[in-house]
């Protein structure tokens, strides 16, 4: 089947096919059998015509024999014969002859002698031609045959004149001729010919209802199955005649035969007129069904077409254009279906539009359509030459409100800030969030006095509280502002500048800060000091400082916390604030670990091997605690220094373990299984439950200096201060206090009961060899003044 | 059956020569002859016999009248020997007419009968057959045959007949009807004692004639 690219194409093919198909097989059905039944039939009427044909025959016979009888009968004509008044006797015989219209009357005598012959005046006295027919006649009464004569058939009949005893014989006979042929024609339809063989074997043709050139071709072919009483065809003319040729007469000079015909293409010509019907009829319902099923495909095709076309304006993003549902059908009902999923799309679209443009928690634009409205807004204010203002602000201490208060808390008060953002700004400025507490308002003609205004006033309105659950939360927030101008190329620039001044309002806790090209140099620092700190790792800038640990009880020191120093070849000395933070921020702080724990576990074994047994402190990083290869590295570095675990202690702060709970809590587990000391550092600053401290494998706990500094002088610290000490011995654990200074904090510490003591009263972060000359000299002074053990000198 | 040949045409003359001798010496003493004809399934009846002198003529007498009668349709009889110049007549005795002729050469003659109407009687003065036909039915067939002997007979259903005869040297014919052909005559010398015996083998064919409807 070729391939139609249309339903209608394919629809209309399918049709006309089984229909053609089923017209044929018809035709073909109905000329085959047609043909057999025409066959048939025409056979028969060949087989009636032959009986019709020997039924007239036989009139013919008796008409001639009863006429004949009556003329034998004629007294006159007897006695004419008995006086042999010829001239009477022919007239007789003509007057006779005329009455039956027949073609021939001879009279013989009894000796075979022709007496008259109505055809031949002159045979007189001549033999009889057809003495067999007067011994017939002597046997039967009367004789009957088709005989020729002169070369023409004629159908005779002999019957004696009795007067009584025969005394003459008189014959009659009708010549058969073409009218003969015609008037059988005319009742049997049939053709009809009558032919004749003579001794020679060669067949003449006497009369016919046949065409002459059918004739002519009868005569020049004669067929073989000619004298025989067997059916067959002949085909003349371009016909094919069914024949029958019985022999009618037979004498020593030959044969008459009968040729009866029977046209096939006329007996044909029945279904032939039906044939031509059913082509007609066949061409008219082919023609009917194209434009049946074109139309019916139409109605099909059609609306689908006009779906199609709907379904591509939709992919255009076109949803005006809607499916018509015209009929009451399958098509009108998958219009109607086109028409829901269509409502269906474009509803979610805008859905989804909504969702990738807008903040689900508080309704604003979200950062993508915060960005492109910039954009738009930084377009307008090239052309317009006029100024545009970003600001961005971000949540102080969200985490801790999100942490304390729970998400729910978080979101309510992100809520309340966007709902006040809003409030206070025009209808043409957006606010957006852009990301977890992290909004921004873009000012599309503010200036920088504006700005200015605007940063005021949010700190105004976030200066009351939000109210969570009955409770006043206080929020802050830092603000960083970047004012469009002819250096900001793009968008994403102005937006990088008002971060660049958000990092400097919130580092200086400065509430709002205008961006300022020159914070870019510092951020760029920065940058620069990752690359010069992955040296600093590699090339041994880094060095550790050690800072003594002493043991408030017996003065003794014989613990140090290990701290990391950079000298810059450039910058000289650089303070760990400023890359530590850093560094954990990008993660490299991973390699700094690495690099302190080797070199102070390398230190601590070659002490040890030296006699000296202090035990040191490592700080570790939030980023070391969640990661998976501390506890390897540093069973590694105890077995490569033979190391004994007890003199190594690590130090993790309580936010460290606050952000990933569960993984840290695996960390200390595997490390405390090591057999190491464990100590959480800066301990009060977090907000880590007590519960949950109490699961920690740790031994020790440092007060942070932020609470240590000013105890002495404010009563709240003191009070944080001993609370802690008792909270820590309660839980078994040894108290470190940092960041003493004085001989006064000194002093309370001890009576508070704190356990050990860090800080400048005894000794700032020491270089090696330092360290361990003001270790010999205070562990000497103690054994030389033992009473002075805990007063640094 | 009415053929004639040449030299039977010269018969009558010769028969009517012996009749005259015959009749000038009427014999005193007559022989019985017993003429026998038969077929060859047995003895042939109707059949004519009759014996010519062969040494002159047979003596000339008053021939006997004859009768044909038509009864039912029919000639009765069928077969009548009569001499030369008998008169015969044919009285109609059925109640319908008949018309009786007859175109054999030795007689030819027609006769419109009513039943009960003397006819005229019709004078046969030439030897030979005569078929007797009626012109209304055809099937009724009868036949005259005149000789020029005053000696013959008919044979009986046996087919047997008699003669008297004076003796001396004759000549036999027999005829009949139905004949296939002309049965030759037979010389035979009679004793006037008597006891001569003459046989003749006919063969015969039944013709077809109409026959009487039913």
């Amino acid at each position: 089947m070729p391939r139609f690219r249309s339903l209608r194409a394919r629809i209309t093919f399918f049709f006309v096919i089984l229909l053609i198909t089923l017209q044929g097989v018809l035709m073909v059905l109905v000329t085959a059998s047609g043909e057999r039944i025409a066959k048939n039939r025409v056979a028969d009427e060949l087989l009636v015509g032959e009986r019709i044909f020997h039924r007239l025959l036989d009139q013919g016979t008796r008409q001639l024999s009863d006429a004949a009888r009556l003329l034998a009968s004629d007294f006159g004509f007897r006695t004419a014969i008995a006086t042999r008044d010829f001239d009477t006797i022919v007239s007789v015989l003509g007057n006779h002859g005329a009455r039956i219209d027949a073609s021939v009357v001879m009279l013989s005598d009894l000796d075979g002698k022709l007496l008259a012959d109505t055809l031949h005046a002159k045979r007189h006295n001549t033999p009889f031609p057809f003495p067999a027919l007067v011994d017939a006649a002597r046997r039967d009464g009367k004789a009957a045959a088709i005989v020729l004569i002169d070369g023409m058939p004629y159908q005779i009949v002999v019957v004696p004149v009795l007067a009584p005893v025969p005394i003459a014989w008189v014959a009659m006979g009708f010549v058969m001729d073409d009218r003969v042929a015609l008037d059988l024609q005319a009742v049997g339809k049939l053709h009809v010919s009558f032919m004749s063989i003579g001794a020679d074997g060669k067949w003449a043709m006497h009369a016919s209802t046949l065409p002459p050139a059918s004739r002519a071709s009868m005569i020049a072919h004669p067929p073989a199955g000619l004298a025989n009483d067997r059916l067959f065809a002949v085909d003349l003319g371009g016909d094919s005649l069914q024949t029958l040729a019985p022999v009618i007469g037979a004498s020593a000079e030959g044969k008459v035969v009968a040729v009866l015909q029977r046209s096939l293409r006329e007996g044909m010509e029945p279904f032939d007129r039906l044939r031509t019907i059913l082509l007609a009829l066949a061409l008219a319902s082919v023609v009917l069904s194209v434009v049946g099923s074109v139309l019916v495909a139409r109605q099909v095709t059609r609306p689908v077409k006009r779906l199609a076309d709907v379904a591509s304006r939709i992919r255009d993003g076109n949803y005006g254009s809607r499916a018509e549902v015209g009929q009451q059908d399958e098509i009108g009902e998958l219009a109607a279906s086109f028409n829901h999923m269509l409502d269906a799309i474009s509803e979610r679209e805008s859905q989804i539009l909504r969702l990738a443009y807008e903040d689900t928690l508080t309704g604003l634009p979200n950062r993508a359509m915060f960005q492109d409205r910039v954009r738009q807004a930084l377009l307008t204010a090239r052309r317009a030459a006029g100024p545009a203002t970003v600001m961005l602000l971000d949540v102080d201490r969200f985490k801790l409100i999100n942490e304390g208060l729970g998400h729910a808390a978080g979101d309510l008060v992100l809520r309340e800030i966007g709902a006040r953002l809003r409030g206070l700004l025009r209808e043409s400025d957006t606010v957006a969030r852009l990301g977890n507490d992290e909004f921004a308002i873009l000012l599309p003609t503010g200036s920088t006095e504006r700005a200015d205004r605007v940063a005021r006033r949010v700190l105004t309105v976030l200066e009351a509280p939000v109210m969570v659950d009955g409770q006043p939360v206080d929020v802050s927030v830092g603000i960083g502002i970047a004012c469009y101008t002819a250096h900001d190329d793009d968008g994403d620039a102005l937006l990088r500048h008002a971060d660049v001044a958000l990092y400097a309002a919130k580092r200086h806790n400065a509430g709002y800060v205008v961006y300022n090209p020159a914070y870019e140099q510092g951020r760029q620092t920065h940058l620069s000091l990752l690359g010069e700190l992955r040296r600093a790792v590699e090339g041994n800038e880094l060095s550790i400082h050690y800072q003594p640990k002493v043991d408030l009880q017996t003065g003794e020191c014989a613990k140090a916390e290990a701290l990391v120093r950079w000298i810059h070849p450039e910058r000289g000395f650089i303070p760990p604030i400023d890359f530590i933070p850093f560094a954990e921020q990008t993660g490299y702080i991973k390699q700094v670990t690495r690099w302190v724990i080797e070199h102070t576990f390398h230190q601590v074994g070659q002490w040890h091997r030296d006699g000296l047994d202090v035990m040191v402190s490592v700080n570790i990083s939030t980023r070391d605690l969640v990661g998976a290869d501390l506890p390897e590295l540093v069973a590694k570095q105890l077995a490569v220094n033979d190391l004994p675990p007890a003199l190594i202690c690590l130090e993790i702060t309580e936010s460290g373990v606050m952000d990933d709970p569960a993984r840290a809590l695996e960390t200390l587990e595997r490390l405390h299984a090591l057999g190491l000391q464990l100590s959480v550092d800066d301990f009060g600053t977090g907000y880590s439950s007590l519960a949950y401290l109490k699961k920690l494998p740790v031994q020790e706990i440092k007060i942070d200096r932020s609470f240590v500094k000013d105890m002495v002088t404010n009563a709240d610290d003191a009070v944080i201060v001993r609370s802690t000490i008792e909270l820590g011995h309660n839980m078994g654990l040894k108290v470190v206090a940092e960041g003493v200074e004085d001989a006064a904090g000194l002093t309370l510490l001890r009576e508070l009961g704190c356990d050990m003591v860090q800080g400048y009263v005894f000794s700032k972060p020491l270089p090696l060899p330092q360290f361990v000359k003001w270790l010999d000299d205070h562990n000497r002074r103690l054994v030389l003044r033992p009473d002075e053990a805990a007063v640094p000198a | 059956m009415m053929r004639r040949l040449p030299s039977k045409a010269m018969r009558p003359i010769r028969a009517m020569a012996a009749t005259m001798s015959i009749a000038i010496g009427l014999p005193v003493h007559a022989a019985t002859v017993t003429v026998s004809v038969g077929t060859a399934s047995g003895g042939l009846g109707q059949a004519i016999i009759y014996a010519i002198p062969t040494g002159g003529t047979a003596p000339r007498q008053a021939p006997r009248a004859a009768i044909v009668d038509q009864i039912n349709k029919e000639f009765v009889p069928f077969v009548v020997p009569v001499q030369t110049g008998a008169s015969v007549t044919f009285p109609n005795r059925d109640n319908i007419r008949h018309h009786v002729y007859s175109f054999s050469p030795a007689k030819v003659f027609d006769l419109k009968l009513y039943s009960g109407v003397a006819a005229k009687p019709v004078i046969f003065d030439k030897p030979g057959p005569v078929a007797l036909g009626c012109n209304i039915h055809d099937w009724m067939v009868g036949y005259v045959y005149v000789v020029d002997t005053p000696w013959f007979a008919k044979t009986d259903q046996a087919g047997a007949a008699t003669l008297e005869l004076p003796g001396g040297e004759y000549e036999f014919w027999a005829w009949h009807p139905w004949q296939n052909a002309e049965t030759a005559p037979q010389r035979v010398r009679i004793d006037a004692a008597g006891g001569s015996k003459v046989a003749f083998r006919v063969d015969i064919t039944t013709p077809k004639q109409p026959r009487a409807p039913q």
